[in-house]
């Protein structure tokens, strides 16, 4: 069971190489590529601003943001709430998007050094217990220990299975965005090991929509856990 | 029959009934989100929203299924 577990975080190809003792594999340079891409993008985009923005760059990354942000708070109840938290449910969801689109690149997946972080459990899980430290932290930051009556809302036996479920979102967190970017990816590869020209070309445009779609699916889910963690009574 | 055409099975019954349970939920809640919007579309944003979750959540169903499917594959030899 564990080494199954094993396997399934680790990359395709195995260690690249290591720093220090800790491995380096082809999902760690990849998420050095797209850290280094979203720092390079914000910084052009953010060095002159200006109040009624002039250049394109500005208005689009900035209809983006605010799009997704009008969006979370009709979620968490207000743009406030949203505009608070935004730091983290942002990046999550460029760094998700961005991860599950890097992998219809071409030669990524089968290159060393390649490979879409998000078609990893480690990445996903990394991404998932962020979450769950998050959420709790936030909680007890907004309501202080009131924040703990929750595990014992409505009557104190509930307490095993209120713990439970605050155990299964980051696991189902994670598997959800793993399986769904993996399998799409494995299935785009035994469809092009069977016929190469033409016929991935409309699993590949599902890999699109799927991957938004994720992406879209773990900052909502993970700005409902946010949201109930916070809200006053 | 070996233990590697067990395994073989074993995975394709567990991703086959795990696609077939969320299958159904997940058609009957998109169905009736269409006839909640034909009825209201003023509420179609709203209604949206809580189809994708409802749908995340019946989804990770399928994906544990997906995922028993390949550990077992993984045990092939």
């Amino acid at each position: 069971m564990s080494q199954t577990m094993m396997i399934l975080a680790s990359a395709h190809g195995g260690p690249l190489f290591s720093i220090m003792g800790l491995e380096v594999n082809s999902i760690t340079t990849t998420t050095w590529g797209i850290m280094a891409l979203l720092v390079l993008v914000c910084t052009l985009v953010t060095r002159d601003l200006k109040i009624i923005p002039q250049k394109r760059s500005q208005i689009t990354v900035e209809l983006a943001v605010d799009t997704l942000m009008t969006f979370l708070g009709s979620i968490m109840g207000s743009k406030e709430k949203a505009m608070k938290y935004f730091p983290l449910l942002g990046s999550l969801f460029f760094i998700i998007l961005i991860s599950n689109y890097s992998g219809l690149l071409p030669g990524f997946g089968h290159t060393p050094g390649l490979q879409a972080p998000t078609s990893a459990l480690s990445f996903t899980a990394a991404l998932a217990i962020v979450v769950f430290f998050s959420t709790h932290i936030q909680g007890v930051r907004a309501k202080g220990l009131r924040y703990f009556k929750h595990f014992i809302d409505p009557h104190p036996l509930m307490l095993p299975l209120n713990l439970m479920e605050e155990l299964v979102k980051p696991l189902s967190l994670s598997l959800r965005l793993y399986g769904n970017i993996y399998g799409e990816e494995t299935l785009v590869a035994s469809i092009f090991a069977m016929a190469p020209l033409f016929i991935p070309l409309p699993f590949m445009f599902l890999g699109i929509f799927f991957g938004f779609i994720q992406a879209l699916v773990f900052t909502l889910l993970t700005a409902t856990y946010l949201a109930s963690a916070t809200a006053g009574h | 029959m070996t233990n590697d055409a067990f395994f073989a099975i074993g995975a394709a019954i567990a991703i086959g009934f795990a696609t077939l349970g969320p299958g159904i939920g997940q058609g009957l809640a998109a169905g009736r989100a269409f006839e909640a919007i034909a009825r209201q579309p003023e509420a179609t944003g709203d209604i949206r929203t809580l189809l994708i979750l409802a749908l995340a959540f019946m989804e990770a169903l399928c994906i544990f299924g997906l995922l028993v499917a390949f550990m077992l594959f993984g045990k092939i030899s």
